[in-house]
């Protein structure tokens, strides 16, 4: 009798410390992670229910929800609002599009092919502040950039891009470093098809076409959705290209650089910043739980 | 017939090919090309020919005082990035052991926190993260760069070190169990070098976000303790051509990663892709 | 060199709530190579592992040479174990593959060498040692999964369907080659297969495994000559045993349409002193023939192997069709569409309506 307790309780031990030592490698991480995403995060919350002037500094004081009820009114927060889903949907579809025609033309045998790959995902290497700056500067610039070089040799007019279209030109770099990483996932997506499955399709005689439509595509899905999430979470969050090109402006400060405008670069009211960028978070979320959602599929079926 | 007719496509495909890359690369070229020359060849209509010279990447190097030179911010990026990669690897190594290996009971909810952190904008947390900065006396510090580094790719890495390592078979590390192995013994000898690809891999990934990172090396570290990113905003200057100068350094800003880049480009797209989706 | 026994051991996955293995109880003798089979899902497997400490023991214990190893990890275990995918480590070579137990043993250098040579030299591995196991072909590196075994000279062997990515001319042989292999060494084996075959041809004992559950363990023999109930009958035996559903009728025995099936005295005995009912009646193959009396089919597969041939029967039966498996000698005269009749020569084997066996 004591015996049986004994083991029941030495194998009651013995699970408890295998549970900890499961568990006990991901606590520094899971820590760290913590406190360095979420406690700002939190205070940010905080920040946004006051009234907070830094510069000159003025006491905190407590407003509750007028920052929101503020933002609601703010046109420029509203045009900045548009201008960060303007700019991540275009990037995000535009390169997503461009990457997966990219990936189809370098999924063949040709001659030099890793050579065209190398050239082809050295966009995505470069530093977004000098891809901002040298579109800037050596593409767009209306007097030496090679683009409006271009324009004069063919008799039209010289165009600033960058002042004319903003929107568009900030688009055009993201698109520019973002099409390689979607070209190389789609890619990956490409060669890790099932062969059996196209060679069954051929003897089935589907054409090129029902081929690509309704055997490749279909495989490529995950792909492409996670190409879409990961450049979503990083294109949301764009402030370098804004910040070299235009420097913001109607049409080109996204919320990133509105809140960086209102508070640290030179507005100081971070009371107020906090709000917008609480606003933020929660289109985040909206996002993310989308995102979420098409991980778990990723991951849906895969046993540890 | 068919056979001629196919090969004839096949041949402007990768034509094409081409002619996409190089469009592509243009941009790159041109940079590097404008490095070359002198601010009056640059600035002028686009030319070909001229006369090569070293003297903007001289010039772009070279101290001057009271400015943000190449040498400190190149040794400000080198710190910030080579710790928090290493910082990184620490972290996130034991954590995808746990989520892959020997899996904690909620593996998914786990992994899916660490995700989720990326989902939330930097610019929510920059405001407090300059308080706490500035209250800690960490504002202008390789310090601050290295914790906020550390955080930002710490996701991403325990996302692609979980699926590298959960490619490890389950049957080798009971094997190592079976010989005898302790835990030690079964990640030294049999875990670590098969996912050691892998951790290069992300290391790479790593280094390169943590390399062009500009955001929150502006805010928190505008004056000392700056690094490349900055540096090459600084030749952008307001008065007088600086074109040429501005691509010498656009180049030796650019060189470490892209040269990296290209050096691990396969192993790279599996550890972000494949990873993902088996 | 040692005895293996489990005692009530039960394995019960976290979040299930039928037991993977259910109170096995199984004594293995010292150097006994004794097969564990089953179909999959059987709990063969985790039996296995419950021995290796891969598995957790829920319930029950484990003995290695009467010693309580129920708690014991893996590494402290003394046994080896070979894994169906091998699991050699990539990464080394042959020679550290074989030699790695014996480096976490701490054993000195040149031993470690002189062992791994000796197992190299039993096995045909000589030529190979310094190359990694993707240069090698299956049936190399099959042998080194088990060279990494013999080499350390554990207590216990323990192999997990060590055979079954060979192709099947391959099995056969390295077959005979394992079975020689253990009892030179005479360790202690438990051998895990899904292949009846492999598991009559192999074990000194064979235990047959179902829903985790011993159904029989036995000599090879006695369980293709006595199985205890239904599902031995049915799994050991290839062909399979022809399994009928007969009725009763009181004290005039059992019969199959017209062919009155000889009993043995204890079943006739037993099954007098049961009620009338409907009871399984099996035969094997060779226990039937084609003969000028008996119950009329027609034919329509034979099987010819050459030696032997398989003549595969329709024949009615309670009103429906019956497919009968009977044994002829080789290049058999029989073909399909003939008329044929069939008779037993016993013995037949009888199963009650739960399956157990009835008689001796």
């Amino acid at each position: 009798m004591s015996q049986q307790t004994d083991r029941a309780e030495q194998v009651k031990r013995l699970q408890r410390r295998e549970g900890w030592r499961r568990r006990l490698p991901l606590v520094p991480a899971l820590v760290f992670t913590i406190v360095v995403t979420q406690v700002p995060f939190i205070l940010s919350l905080w920040y946004s229910l006051t009234e907070w002037k830094i510069v000159p500094p003025e006491p905190r004081t407590f407003i509750g929800f007028g920052n929101y009820v503020d933002l609601l009114d703010n046109r420029f927060f509203r045009e900045a609002v548009w201008t960060s889903v303007w700019m991540t949907v275009s990037a995000v579809l535009l390169s997503l599009l461009l990457g997966t025609l990219l990936a189809i033309l370098l999924d063949r045998k040709f001659f030099g092919q890793g050579f065209v790959r190398t050239l082809l995902i050295t966009p995505f290497l470069i530093m977004p502040v000098v891809a901002g700056l040298v579109w800037k500067t050596q593409v767009f610039n209306s007097s030496f950039g090679v683009l409006n070089w271009l324009l004069d040799s063919l008799w039209f007019e010289r165009i600033e891009f960058v002042t004319r279209w903003p929107l568009w030109s900030i688009v055009s770099v993201l698109v520019w470093q973002w099409t390689p990483f979607m070209m190389l996932i789609v890619l990956a997506g490409l060669q890790g098809q099932d062969q059996s499955v196209l060679e069954a399709a051929r003897v089935d005689g589907a054409s090129s076409r029902a081929m690509f439509f309704q055997v490749t595509l279909p495989q490529l899905r995950p792909y492409l959705e996670l190409g879409i999430l990961l450049g979503s979470i990083y294109l949301i969050q764009v402030f370098d290209y804004v910040d070299v090109i235009t420097g913001g402006g109607p049409d080109s400060t996204n919320v990133p650089y509105f809140v960086f405008q209102r508070s640290i670069g030179g507005g100081w009211q971070f009371g107020q910043a906090s709000a917008y960028s609480i606003v933020v978070v929660i289109a985040s979320i909206v996002i993310a739980t989308f995102g979420l959602r098409v991980l778990s599929n990723l991951l849906e079926g895969e046993k540890p | 017939m068919e056979v001629g007719k196919k090969r004839a496509v096949s041949f402007l495909l990768g034509l094409l090919s081409w002619a996409v890359a190089l469009v592509f690369f243009f941009p790159i070229f041109w940079m590097v090309l404008n490095g070359f020359k002198e601010e009056i060849d640059a600035n002028t209509d686009p030319k070909l020919v001229f006369d090569p010279t070293f003297d903007r990447f001289d010039e772009v190097t070279s101290q001057t005082q009271g400015l943000l030179g190449f040498r400190e911010a190149f040794m400000n990026s080198v710190w910030a990035v080579s710790i928090s990669t290493i910082l990184v690897l620490v972290l996130a190594v034991p954590a995808a052991y746990a989520l892959a290996i020997r899996p904690v009971a909620k593996w998914r909810d786990v992994l899916f926190f660490f995700i989720s952190t990326k989902f939330l904008p930097v610019v929510a947390a920059i405001l407090p993260l300059w308080i706490i900065a500035r209250e800690l006396d960490l504002l202008n510090t390789r310090l601050v760069l290295i914790i906020l580094y550390t955080a930002m790719n710490l996701p991403l890495a325990v996302w692609m070190l979980r699926s590298f390592f959960s490619e490890v078979p389950k049957e080798l590390i009971e094997a190592a169990q079976i010989d005898g192995a302790k835990l030690r013994g079964q990640i030294t000898s049999v875990i670590l070098p098969i996912v050691a690809p892998g951790l290069a891999a992300t290391a790479l990934l790593c280094v390169i976000f943590a390399w062009n990172e500009f955001f929150l090396a502006v805010q928190l570290n505008p004056v000392d303790g700056s690094t490349i990113p900055i540096w090459v905003t600084s030749n952008v200057s307001t008065r007088g051509n600086f074109l040429a100068k501005l691509s010498a350094a656009s180049t030796l800003a650019t060189l470490p990663v892209v040269l990296a880049g290209w050096l691990a480009q396969k192993r790279m797209i599996r550890g972000l892709s494949m990873g993902a989706i088996k | 060199m040692a005895e293996v026994r489990y005692e009530n051991a039960s394995r019960i996955y976290p979040g299930t709530d039928i037991p993977a293995v259910e109170s096995l109880n199984l004594d293995i003798p010292d150097g006994e190579l004794l097969v564990l089979v089953g179909p999959s899902g059987s709990g063969k497997s985790t039996a296995l592992r419950m021995l290796a400490g891969l598995e957790f023991v829920d319930e029950g214990s484990v003995y290695i040479n009467s010693e309580d190893v129920t708690l014991t990890p893996p590494q402290d275990r003394d046994i080896a174990m070979v894994f169906q995918n091998y699991a050699l480590y990539p990464n080394m070579t042959v020679q550290a593959n074989m030699g790695f137990a014996l480096k976490q043993q701490g054993v000195a250098k040149p031993e470690r060498a002189e062992r791994v040579q000796e197992a190299a030299r039993i096995l045909d591995l000589e030529p190979y040692l310094d190359r990694k196991p993707k240069n090698l072909s299956g049936g190399q590196r099959q042998r080194v999964a088990m060279g990494r075994a013999i080499v350390r000279r554990p207590q216990v062997f323990l192999m997990d369907e060590p055979l079954s990515n060979l192709d099947a001319k391959l099995r056969v042989q390295t077959r005979t080659e394992l079975a020689d292999l253990q009892a030179r060494l005479g360790v202690t084996t438990v051998y895990v297969t899904h292949d009846q075959v492999e598991a009559m041809t192999m074990g000194h004992r064979v235990a047959v495994l179902k829903d985790g559950i011993l159904q029989q363990v036995d000599r090879p023999r006695t369980l293709y000559s006595r199985p205890v109930n239904l599902f031995v009958a049915g799994f050991i035996g290839s062909p399979a045993m022809n399994l009928v559903e007969v009725s009763s009728e009181g004290t005039d025995g059992l019969r199959l349409g017209s062919l009155a099936l000889p009993l043995d005295e204890q079943t006739a005995h037993d099954l007098a002193a049961l009620d009338a009912g409907d009871y399984t009646v099996g035969v094997r193959p060779e226990h039937l023939q084609l003969a000028s009396e008996g119950i009329a089919g027609e034919v329509t597969v034979v099987e010819e192997l050459g030696s032997e041939s398989y003549v595969h029967v329709t024949v009615e039966h309670q009103g429906g069709p019956l497919l009968l498996v009977v044994r002829a000698e080789g290049e058999t005269m029989t073909q399909r569409g003939d008329n044929v009749l069939i008779s037993c020569r016993g013995p037949v084997h009888v199963f009650a309506p739960n399956g157990e066996r009835i008689g001796a």
